[in-house]
């Protein structure tokens, strides 16, 4: 049995759709890197940016970077903390956990915390990217 | 792998590979854009520090 539907509420629904489909891939993409561009059916880029941005993650506290915590007291321990938790739950996860204790004498330390940064800030570009997908903005 | 400059090209490759996907979408247009922001990448990043060199910080 079919279920009809006026003509006039026909936008409406597709509307809702994409809105739903809109903030889930959002959301998928902030959680995860790349899980976004997944349920938009991007696999190539969905496997690209899964595999870089965990990988540059990993290799950030490989390296002995420090991770900050949720703190608001000064404005760059809350910019550090807003680019690192911009991995998602890989941050939430190793937070949790209590990794990225963070070595400061460590020959690496700066080097592991820009990757820790840049991880956290290009996966929110990855975020963008799939907002601008599936609204239709991009292929 | 405590050698600065492998890390630096580590990162370069992997930010390179992110950009690339964000904004190219032939297999062909990819790679010749990598290549070329993985090379933008490591030499203005050598050319910095050179230039960097004589500063007391």
């Amino acid at each position: 049995m079919e279920t009809e539907q006026l003509p006039q509420e026909v936008p409406r629904i597709q509307a809702e759709a994409g809105v739903l489909k809109t903030t889930t891939a959002c959301v998928a993409a902030v959680l995860i890197p790349g899980l976004g561009h997944a349920f938009l059916q991007k696999w190539d880029r969905a496997i690209v940016f899964l595999v870089s941005i965990s990988l540059m993650f990993a290799l950030g506290l490989r390296l002995q970077a420090r991770l900050f915590n949720p703190e608001f007291s000064d404005l760059f321990s809350t910019l550090k903390f807003l680019a690192e938790a911009g991995s998602g739950i890989l941050y939430w996860v190793c937070w949790l956990r209590g990794l990225g204790v963070g070595e400061p004498s460590a020959y690496t330390y700066d080097f592991a915390n820009v990757f820790i940064y840049v991880a956290g800030l290009l996966n929110m570009l990855v975020v963008v990217d799939a907002f601008d997908i599936a609204m239709g903005r991009k292929q | 792998m405590t050698s600065h400059f492998l890390l630096m090209v580590i990162f370069c490759a992997l930010v390179s590979l992110v950009f690339t996907f964000l904004t190219k979408y032939g297999t062909r247009e990819r790679i010749r854009y990598f290549f070329f922001l993985l090379g933008a990448y490591v030499l203005i990043s050598v050319v910095a520090g050179w230039l960097m060199y004589p500063f007391p910080f």
